[in-house]
């Protein structure tokens, strides 16, 4: 159930985290971890964003004054994409949930989508931090985190060449990426671009945890 | 008998599930279900099959819950409806959002599921189920005062196209999506559930109802009958002498040629501005949090709203079963879901045609051409564009746009003239191919598409060309002969686009002509996975003012992304499709 979030425009630091990522990749079971440490029976493909205020499970624990965090788990499906621009602009941090075991086939469309949230003014005007996590590394066929780094930063280095802004949705809202004539690597994005990993499943999800504790303050 | 039934939030997080975790289905056809049918809007057909399963579902709008039955196809089990709209009924009663558990409800639904197989195979002639009568084809149906009624009469029209021969044959009938008999789940709720919320809006119709269809000025493209192959007379050079009234200096190719022409930028780089549409401001939509919520939505309530909404889709030139099954499908998703005391029904209904609208015209897959050609580019082999179309729709014009955006960004196009049948075709192409300087594979007329294409792909690879464009001969969608040839041409040949020409002047006929197109290719194809549209290029889109939606029925229709827009007829008038502007000069 969307719980209509009536967003204090006043405070000027947003306790809003997103999470995005390809359908598939694990998102609502992360969403879940985190808030009630646990995934449940399971998860189907999303149809609608899930939308929650909620203080980490983690920390529930802990004494003294925690604050609560704002998570959206955004629907990877490539036509739900609009709804991520609902979410982006009062964004503190972004994590971008990619699956490790199945990366290979999903390289192109994560590097895509990735590009786009790269490239998005929003993103780009309040330097937004993103994290990529990389999901399911409790499979043994799973890909290192630097691998995925590197595949990804390729990836992004050919669609940068070759972009044509084809998303038809907000084609004047995208930013140039990196620097002309080298080759793209995150360290050139004004915003910070980390990558993690961990196992949504299994509950290992300390990293996103991590990210989510330094930038909502 | 029952394999898995599943409740789920519209979030995706599984509440409760028959089979339990342990139970994983092969080839989870779920996510499948989720995928392909109800994101796309197709949500009003109650029935899909995957591999060897069956599923059937329902909806609670105003919870947000998704109820998904999965037994195996070969069962035709009669009972899955009312077992759904039960499960519902308790489900809702139980349920909490801040609950993710719900163990207790096994005992509950094993008792419904008992209640529901016993009731089923009663016999029927006790609740006088409308399914008996509508196995009898054609037969007609007295118009109740509810949905029942109208039911029928669409029962009956479908069953003359395909042949219903009793309930059991409704779980068949999910052939290629657009042709999925829309059944809704109030046939069989006529049993003994006479309270349940019918969920079907009337069938109005043609008959009654103040705007008459017949009225509507509709685009049609008139059917042409089939077309003979004459046979092309032999002695075609001296004519073609003759009827050449060219410029001499435009002959022949070799020294003294002009240069490449350059007509500036291709409207495919310029970017459009798109206004938006007025969102709900933040007043109203705290508004909408505070304030209580008020009667759920039902059925009557929609009817107006959604009519008006149906002409308005139709007048922009939607085919009409499109503009139909829209308006399905967002009333299933709308009824029974709770408003603030703030807004309106029809805007409510607006919102989600809106929303149901962009979601559809989405590209579900990317379409940046550019980057798939730099792919093959990689691979080493010349990446393969195939247009197809019925006849008269612009394929080759729009070819040559394609190849001068193509030029433009530094990629090596090549020509191939596959179009062997239409006097002129060759000599067209290849004017166009001197004109923008590229390179052309041509073999004359009378020869086999297929191989005039594979010898122009050899070409290409052995001149490290980086895209092929291949043009082809118009055909009518059931012209069976041709539609072999072509898919002997696309299975010969495996390209790696194949983009469908259609004009957006078509009304009615852009449906027929999709689903012939897509269907005829997946039956002959010989690939392992079946070859079928992959991209739809619309054109004469500068003739048409506001009545857009041929674009809508061709998306809707074939679920593949409009990738070029070709609104003019110089080499620069290609554009892509601009989601936004569509979905409001369809809804204004």
């Amino acid at each position: 159930i969307l719980i209509l979030q009536t967003s204090c425009l006043k405070s000027s630091k947003s306790n809003t985290i997103v999470l995005s990522g390809l359908s598939g990749s694990g998102k609502t079971i992360l969403f879940y971890q985190l808030r009630d440490g646990s995934s449940h029976q399971g998860t189907v493909t999303s149809m609608d964003p899930n939308n929650d205020t909620f203080v980490l499970h983690s920390e529930l624990e802990r004494k003294g004054k925690v604050k609560p965090v704002h998570v959206v788990d955004v629907p990877g499906h490539a036509r739900l994409k609009p709804k991520l621009d609902e979410f982006l602009p009062r964004a503190a941090g972004v994590v971008f949930v990619v699956d490790a075991q199945d990366f290979l086939s999903s390289m192109q469309a994560a590097a895509e989508y990735l590009y786009d949230i790269l490239t998005k003014a929003t993103v780009v005007k309040k330097r937004i931090p993103v994290l990529i996590f990389c999901n399911k590394t409790d499979k043994v066929t799973a890909h290192s985190k630097e691998f995925i780094k590197k595949q990804l930063e390729k990836e992004v280095n050919k669609l940068r060449e070759s972009r044509n802004a084809i998303s038809s949705a907000d084609i004047t809202d995208e930013v140039e990426l990196g620097v002309p004539g080298e080759a793209f690597n995150f360290s050139q994005c004004q915003n910070k671009v980390t990558v993690a990993e961990g196992a949504g499943l299994t509950g290992n999800v300390s990293a996103v945890e991590q990210f989510i504790r330094e930038h909502v303050r | 008998m029952l394999e898995e039934l599943l409740i789920f939030t519209r979030g995706g997080l599984i509440l409760w599930s028959l089979a339990g975790a342990a139970a994983a289905l092969k080839g989870s056809p779920i996510d499948a279900l989720v995928r392909s049918f109800l994101l796309e809007g197709r949500s009003a057909s109650a029935g899909f099959t995957h591999g060897p399963h069956a599923l059937r579902w329902t909806y609670d709008n105003a919870l947000g819950l998704v109820f998904v039955a999965v037994y195996r196809r070969v069962l035709h089990l009669l009972y899955v409806d009312d077992l759904l709209v039960a499960v519902r009924a308790e489900f809702a009663r139980i349920y909490n959002p801040r609950r993710v558990s719900y163990d207790e409800f096994g005992e509950r639904f094993r008792q419904l599921h008992l209640e529901v197989e016993a009731r089923a195979s009663r016999p029927s002639s006790v609740s006088a189920k409308p399914g008996p009568a509508a196995s009898s084809p054609g037969a007609p149906q007295p118009h109740g005062g509810g949905g029942g009624g109208g039911e029928g009469e669409k029962t009956a029209d479908e069953s003359g196209k395909d042949d219903s021969d009793g309930e059991p044959s409704r779980q068949e009938k999910h052939s290629p999506a657009a042709d999925g008999s829309v059944n809704g789940l109030e046939e069989n709720s006529h049993a003994g559930h006479g309270g349940l919320v019918v969920k079907r809006e009337e069938e109005g119709g043609p008959n009654n109802g103040a705007f008459n269809l017949e009225n509507i000025k509709k685009k049609d493209k008139k059917p042409r009958p089939g077309r003979d192959k004459k046979p092309v007379p032999k002695d075609k050079k001296p004519s073609e002498q003759k009827l050449d009234y060219s410029n001499p200096a435009d002959h022949g190719g070799g020294a003294g040629e002009q240069t490449a022409v350059n007509q500036g930028k291709s409207m495919m780089d310029k970017d459009e501005a798109v206004r938006s549409t007025a969102k709900d401001g933040w007043f109203s939509s705290m508004f909408r949090s505070i304030a209580g919520s008020n009667a759920e939505l039902k059925e009557s309530d929609l009817q107006p709203a959604l009519k008006s909404l149906k002409d308005r889709l139709m007048t922009k030139n939607v085919a009409e079963e499109i503009a139909e099954k829209l308006c399905e499908s967002v009333a299933a998703s709308l009824l029974g879901k709770k408003l603030g005391s703030f807004t309106r029904i029809s805007s409510s209904v607006q919102t989600a045609m809106e929303e149901a609208l962009v979601r559809i015209l989405t590209p579900r897959r990317s379409i940046d051409v550019l980057r798939d050609i730099h792919a093959a580019k990689d691979r080493g082999a010349p990446y393969v564009i195939v247009f197809v179309g019925v006849n008269g729709v612009g394929k080759s014009t729009n070819l040559a746009k394609v190849a001068y955006w193509l030029l433009q960004h530094d990629v090596s196009v090549t020509l191939a003239a596959c179009d062997t049948f239409r006097s002129g075709a060759v000599e067209q192409l290849r004017t166009h191919a001197r004109r923008l300087q590229i390179p052309i594979f041509e073999k004359g007329y009378e020869r086999d598409p297929a191989v005039v294409a594979k010898g122009a792909i050899q070409e290409a690879t052995r001149n490290k060309s980086d895209v092929v464009l291949v043009d082809t001969a118009g055909r009518m969608q059931d012209n069976e002969p041709l539609m072999r040839a072509l898919s002997k041409l696309i299975n010969l040949n495996n390209p790696d686009l194949v983009l469908f020409v259609g004009e957006a002047l078509v009304g009615n006929d852009a449906v027929d002509q999709l689903t012939k197109f897509s269907q005829k290719l997946t039956d002959l194809s010989t690939a392992p996975t079946a070859r079928s549209i992959d991209g739809i290029l619309l054109t004469k889109f500068d003739t048409i003012d506001d009545k857009v939606g041929a674009a809508l029925s061709m998306v809707y229709v074939s679920g593949a992304p409009v990738m070029f827009v070709g609104c003019g007829q110089s080499y620069t008038d290609l554009k892509k499709l601009n989601v936004k502007s569509i979905v409001n000069t369809l809804l204004e």
